[in-house]
């Protein structure tokens, strides 16, 4: 596997989103090519960052209580 | 001696063990698609009433997170949607953002940057996006759903699911390194 043809499978890959041939594939061709080991840790920072910066908050507890009154009558 | 179990109290008690325990992740994503307060509160209110009206149609010990978002997204299109966003003007399939790595690659491969920026410059970034790249990042990104769920609560093909993803990813990082530019957290690299 060549460095376009791993990197066309980045996001699956970050996903687990590969069958397990192809996702052997890239991971041998990341631990031989350190450019693009470093690209691919980049895309999982910034999907981590994604996922960080979103989830800090949770749903107001008076939706929470709103939501029990109407359904529930309470 | 103890009280039976009225059907009614079964109902209730597996609708809040299935269902009502998913009320953050519908709030989340009702948030990131009608892009306001009051209204996300509106369509996660609605979505939990049309839920537990089909309830017993809702086979259960199957994926309560995903049959929610279908029935929040359908809410959204058919009664939000129309007042809460602008109509979208560009082919969203066609739009090919700016690669940042390549940008970064020598001053921050690591993307420190990112962390400087503030979660609003993050939150508005993703509100830009547009809507079906958004729909499917948040999906995807912030609450953590496979290709597969993805593609059956939208109703488009995996291979959809996937193009719209790297697309929307793609286009988010590009208006955060725009932010990180413009706050002087890194330098344009030019050429």
């Amino acid at each position: 596997m060549n460095c376009d043809e791993a990197l066309e499978h980045l996001y699956e890959f970050l996903d687990r989103e590969l069958t397990p041939e192809l996702e052997r594939e890239v991971r041998r061709h990341l631990h031989a090519c350190a450019p693009c080991a470093q690209e691919v840790d980049f895309e999982d920072t910034f999907l981590k960052f994604v996922q960080a910066r979103c989830r800090a908050h949770g749903a107001p507890p008076e939706l929470k209580r709103r939501i029990l009154r109407e359904l529930f009558g309470e | 001696m103890a009280t039976p179990t009225r059907p009614a109290d079964a109902r209730r008690e597996s609708f809040e063990r299935e269902a009502l325990v998913h009320l953050d992740v519908l709030h989340r994503v009702a948030l990131r698609l009608t892009g306001n307060a009051a209204d996300a509160d509106d369509l996660v209110q609605e979505t939990m009433l049309k839920a537990y009206r089909a309830w017993d149609r809702y086979e259960q010990g199957t994926n309560a997170k995903a049959w929610l978002l279908t029935i929040l997204r359908h809410a959204f299109i058919n009664e939000y949607r129309r007042r809460a966003r602008r109509p979208e003007t560009v082919d969203v399939e066609t739009i090919e953002p700016f690669v940042v790595f390549p940008a970064v690659q020598e001053d921050d491969p690591q993307g420190a940057f990112f962390d400087r920026l503030v979660d609003e410059q993050v939150l508005r970034a993703i509100d830009a996006l547009p809507e079906a790249f958004r729909e499917t990042l948040v999906l995807s990104d912030v609450e953590g759903l496979n290709y597969q769920e993805i593609a059956r609560i939208l109703e488009v093909p995996v291979g959809t699911v996937k193009s719209r993803l790297f697309r929307a990813r793609r286009l988010l990082q590009a208006r955060l390194y725009d932010y990180a530019v413009e706050m002087g957290y890194i330098q344009r690299k030019a050429g």
